[in-house]
């Protein structure tokens, strides 16, 4: 048996990168002891007022989903962000958040989080908004007013419990859109009730909002 | 870094293949007349230019357009809407596209008049329209791609009893001309617009593609029911071939920009009124949003305009100048090599083909890559024109004898082929026939045509986009195929389209 299974607590990496990039860093990161990854296309938004007037703002970022053990998967993230050089400006960005459990081809039980968590308080904080289509520029927005510094949008599908309908023959789900931001802990409550204020998100319907710690961040710069 | 400079490097390798291979041949087999050189170099370096510009301009412009109308229409649920609004789009966007009309021009010419201009437009605008609503119509009921293209085909089989041999090839032409550079992003975007509400990921992700080959089935057939009605079955007449003074090197890109310039904004009008009418009836966007959209439709303008400014007064003249001089040669090895080399690399740099392969990656999330699917493209065209060479040299071998075994392989394979890659097959074959194809390639076979005295420069010369047309249908099929074992191979669960 893998001994790397004595791990007791999981970590979820998600890296953000270049269009293109996603499999290569899927390929380095299993070098690395990650036993699998789930890639995503998401588009990020570019930080220039010139390029956001002529609508020029949207690049294609690949997401990428890693879960694994927390020692490897810091170890592994430190060798990516190395390998793919995170520090550099434009070469991706990756965070690390806690998971409570993992079910899969290999299974990392839950441990209790209470105690040994709480003195490493987080520096970064992930918010994490679910919309209606079309709206997640305006969460971009929302979020740029009250310092954030950019955000990832993935498009998605799904519904609430009352929300499927059928056109047609074809059984209908609204178009949503998931934007990721990384957030300073400090500044995470301004964004969010910036969020909130601008969707209105406390109408039933016009969306979620949730807030994760980082734990280790990479390829953030000021 | 920022959207433009990716998007130039994906355009420098795609158009630098063409650029290098005409120079190699400027050196060794068919040296070039230095004015025309020069104007090929310069007809490099617009495409590149424009073909950057024109790709951001419908990422940001045509595409959203397309899926908000597909999405909106749908969700109106009122067949009548869906039909009503199928029919208008594909009636206006076809009827303002440039291909069509010069289409149009040279079969009034070459047919004494006896089919005016006007008519085919009309006929053929209205065969687009009618097949865009009813694929509008599959996608919403859910009826299989293959089944719609094996009935078409099979009218398409049945109508070509009873044309004549040239009208065959100006109805195949006419389904290439139409899926033009402007067409097909924006019937893909409607097409994604549509299945991207459907709650089945497979199905969505499968009923995206297919509407542009649908579409493009209309224009065959309605040439054929036209050319039975009207009883005209011969062609007289030969094409006029516009030569411009080989002296003077800027006075093509000169001459030719405005009327470039008139056809784009004529092929781009429908697209913008459309918006605008949506626009104020339902999307209700934001002035942001508005904004981007509108810059979006002014980047496609521009870049196409430079596209095709130097495709038409840099590459179309050393198209003809390659064909006809590798022709006259003794031996005729190097033609073929040379049409497959050619084949090869020009489909690189057809603008539609960008826009499909990056709307293939969005819509299966990367799962097929641009670089698997333009591979396979590039070698497809490449022996289609490789194959309408050798069709050339041997006036025994007539373009039946290769489209229809061609179409039968290609139908016969989409009943077990995984249904993504049945959508997306049929519809590279309208991409593939792009503006670059109809100009470049079009521009090498006829001058290998006037070359060879056996060769009839009209008929050759219209059935090798029809070559182009149809080889990727089987070669993008045979690509699904290689997908299919290789997922099983893995042993993952993975994402077997076999439905």
């Amino acid at each position: 048996m893998d001994t790397r299974i004595e791990q007791n607590s999981a970590e979820l990496i998600v890296a953000i990168v270049n269009f293109g990039s996603g499999s290569k860093l899927t390929r380095a990161a299993k070098r690395h002891g990650i036993r699998g990854a789930t890639v995503t296309l998401g588009r990020g938004t570019a930080d220039s007022h010139l390029l956001e007037f002529f609508g020029l703002s949207d690049i294609r970022k690949e997401v990428v989903f890693m879960a694994a053990g927390k020692e490897t998967a810091l170890q592994a993230l430190d060798a990516l962000s190395r390998e793919f050089e995170f520090h550099k400006p434009n070469h991706g960005i990756a965070f690390t958040t806690s998971l409570c459990g993992v079910v899969g081809t290999k299974s990392i039980p839950c441990k209790s989080l209470s105690g040994e968590r709480e003195d490493e308080e987080s520096m970064y904080h992930i918010i994490t908004t679910i919309v209606e289509k079309g709206r997640a520029e305006d969460v971009i927005e929302a979020a740029t007013k009250a310092g954030s510094k950019g955000g990832t949008i993935i498009n998605a599908r799904g519904s609430g419990i009352h929300e499927t309908s059928k056109l047609f023959s074809m059984e209908i789900e609204p178009e949503k859109e998931i934007v990721l931001i990384l957030s300073e802990a400090h500044a995470t409550e301004a964004i969010v009730a910036s969020i909130r204020g601008a969707l209105k998100l406390d109408e039933a319907g016009n969306g979620i909002v949730y807030v994760q710690s980082a734990n280790k961040t990479y390829g953030i710069y000021k | 870094m920022n959207v433009i400079v990716p998007k130039l490097k994906e355009v420098l390798f795609s158009v630098l293949p063409i650029t290098a291979i005409v120079i190699l041949l400027h050196f060794t087999l068919t040296p070039l007349e230095t004015p025309q050189f020069v104007r090929f170099l310069i007809g490099a370096a617009l495409i590149i230019l424009g073909l950057t510009i024109f790709l951001i301009g419908v990422d940001i412009g045509i595409t959203p357009i397309g899926n908000r109308m597909g999405s909106t229409i749908v969700k109106s649920n009122k067949i009548w809407v869906v039909v009503v609004a199928g029919l208008l789009l594909g009636f206006f966007i076809s009827a303002a596209e440039p291909d069509l009309h010069i289409l149009a021009e040279q079969v009034d010419a070459v047919s004494a008049g006896l089919i005016t201009k006007t008519s085919i437009v009309l006929v053929v605008s209205l065969g687009i329209a009618v097949m865009l609503s009813l694929g509008m119509l599959r996608i919403v009921y859910d009826f299989p791609l293959y089944i719609t293209l094996t009935i078409l085909y099979g009218l398409i089989l049945l109508l070509s009893f009873f044309t004549s041999k040239e009208f065959m090839a100006v109805a195949f032409d006419a389904s290439g001309a139409t899926t033009g550079a402007l067409t097909v992003p924006f019937i893909l975007a409607l097409a994604i617009g549509v299945s991207r509400l459907k709650k089945n990921s497979k199905s969505s992700e499968k009923d995206s593609f297919g509407l542009v080959a649908i579409a493009s089935t209309g224009a065959i057939v309605a040439v054929m029911a036209m050319s039975i009605l009207s009883k005209t079955s011969k062609i007289a007449g030969a094409l006029e071939q516009g030569r411009t003074d080989p002296s003077s090197i800027l006075d093509p890109f000169v001459q030719t920009l405005p009327l470039i310039t008139g056809e784009v904004a004529l092929s781009l009008a429908p697209v913008l009124v459309l918006f605008l009418a949506f626009q104020f009836l339902w999307f209700k966007l934001s002035g942001a949003a508005v904004r981007k959209v509108l810059f979006g439709i002014l980047f496609a303008l521009i870049g196409l305009v430079l596209f095709l400014l130097g495709v038409n007064a840099g590459f179309m003249e050393v198209g003809v100048t390659v064909g006809y001089q590798l022709a006259s040669r003794e031996s005729h090895g190097y033609l073929i090599l040379v049409a497959f080399a050619l084949g090869m690399v020009t489909i690189l740099a057809e603008p539609a083909v960008h826009v499909l392969t990056q709307q293939i990656e969005e819509v299966t999330s990367g799962y097929v890559r641009r670089i698997a699917v333009m591979a396979t493209l590039a070698i497809a065209v490449a022996a289609a024109v490789a194959l309408s060479i050798v069709r050339i040299l041997v006036p025994e071998i007539q373009l039946w004898h290769y489209l229809l075994p061609g179409y039968l392989i290609a139908i016969g394979m989409s009943y077990f082929v995984p249904k993504l890659f049945v959508g997306i097959a049929f519809d590279s074959g309208g991409v593939a026939s792009g503006p670059m194809t109809a100009t470049f390639i079009l521009a090498f076979t006829q001058g290998a045509a006037e070359a060879i005295d056996t060769a009839d420069v009209l008929v050759d010369g219209f059935g090798v986009i029809a070559m182009v047309a149809m080889a990727p249908l089987i070669a993008l099929q045979a690509l699904g195929l290689i997908f299919r074992l290789k997922s099983k191979k893995g042993g993952v669960a993975g994402r077997g389209y076999a439905d």
